[in-house]
């Protein structure tokens, strides 16, 4: 057969395509299940953060997430769990970033005064300044914020805001937008739960 | 011109460096190097698919058409950039969830095509594979070198231990793509002062 006829050419461009994408599906699905998994962990991490619940050992979070949730529906808007007494609603958010979109999972109390905690599941912010809202210091200034009026992310020293009850949470220095960003899409979110939950004012 | 492994390795990661003699693979230079562990993974994932699509395209450059042979190079490297996509998301999801889309962007780093077009096509598979491990060598140790300069003034941290003291003021330029500019800059001045003077002494 000539090598550089029309016919060898298909067949040499259909086969190679065939045999590397068969072994592309092979090492796919033999890692299906492995994937799948650090997905639910990370997912399982996040509630956990979000409902203000420590976690000892972030690997076996699903086993304390079985238990805080129960009756966990992930295609609900919102989820109740009872927290130490207290009635909590944890709640997916999502929202435009400065590169890209913005997830994340919320904690308010059922009455959506009260901030449980915050927590970020996947940001594409740029690495260092936006990317700092994956950081503790950051996710720990919401804890036990007072919301009723919204949430405020404002210039700060760049240290953290400790006080609870303003509302007020320091921005990152260097992502503005970034932070802004996260202020719109938080009170969006408080909104949309006071609405559901028909409570709160 | 007969290659030796030593030369190749000399060439590769000094004389034609891929970064700052050809100036190839510069997207990801900028975009990775504002951390050393980032930039550690990526390296070391150019260095796998080089390698391997050197070997592959090496095997393969007798059967191949030369009217499709960029697209089955093409398709060799985005096998292998698949594969350690795949690896990373399965058995490293931290790394995977912090370099993003800059894994697939393997793909389209011109040192792996421009070694298997100017190496592999014309060498056997065991050369082939040396020349892409030594040329993913040559970009690590340039990375690894902006890497660090950046993550330690940008963040005060080297792979995330903090080694500067706590009251020092972060370079927030240092985090920023730009300055992977400045710094490859001074860094190519430098390679090529160093180059130049060794050639004046001859």
């Amino acid at each position: 057969m000539k090598k550089d006829g029309v016919v060898y050419t298909v067949l040499f461009s259909f086969l190679v395509a065939f045999i590397f994408v068969f072994f592309l599906s092979l090492a796919y699905g033999a890692t299906k299940g492995k994937v799948a998994e650090n997905k639910r962990l990370i997912m399982a991490n996040a509630y956990l953060s979000a409902a203000d619940i420590p976690v000892p050992d972030p690997a076996k979070a699903e086993e304390i997430f079985k238990k805080v949730f129960p009756d966990f529906n992930a295609s609900a808007p919102y989820n109740e769990a009872m927290v130490n007494g207290r009635d909590i609603i944890v709640s997916p958010f999502q929202g435009n970033g400065l590169w890209g979109t913005i997830t994340g999972v919320i904690g308010v109390t059922k009455d959506v005064n009260t901030m449980i905690g915050l927590s970020i599941v996947s940001q594409n912010e740029t690495p260092g300044l936006g990317g700092r809202i994956d950081e503790k210091w950051f996710q720990d200034q919401f804890r036990g914020e007072n919301i009723k009026n919204g949430i405020e992310v404002s210039h700060g020293g760049g240290t953290g805001d400790t006080d609870p009850d303003n509302g007020e949470v320091d921005g990152i220095t260097g992502a503005s937008r970034t932070s802004s960003a996260m202020e719109v899409m938080l009170n969006n979110k408080i909104k949309m739960l006071r609405k559901e939950l028909g409570g709160g004012n | 011109m007969v290659d030796t492994p030593a030369k190749i390795l000399k060439e590769n990661v000094w004389y034609s460096n891929p970064v700052f003699i050809q100036i190839l693979g510069i997207c990801s230079t900028l975009a990775v190097t504002n951390n050393l562990m980032n930039t550690v993974i990526m390296t070391v994932g150019l260095m796998f698919v080089t390698g391997f699509t050197n070997v592959t395209v090496s095997l393969l450059k007798t059967l191949i058409p030369r009217k499709v042979r960029m697209i089955v190079q093409t398709l060799i490297i985005a096998f292998y950039v698949i594969i350690v996509d795949i690896l990373l998301r399965a058995y490293l999801p931290d790394v995977s969830k912090a370099l993003g889309p800059y894994v697939g962007l393997i793909i389209t780093n011109c040192i792996i095509m421009g070694r298997a077009e100017a190496f592999a096509q014309s060498n056997g598979p065991l050369l082939s594979f040396w020349d892409g491990i030594t040329s993913g060598l040559g970009y690590m140790w340039v990375l690894m070198i902006i890497a660090f300069i950046r993550e330690l003034l940008g963040f005060g941290t080297l792979f995330g231990f903090p080694v500067l003291p706590a009251g020092m003021t972060h370079w927030t330029i240092m985090v920023m793509a730009p300055s992977a500019f400045f710094l490859l800059g001074t860094f190519i001045w430098v390679a090529k002062s160093i180059m130049l003077k060794a050639e004046g002494g001859k």
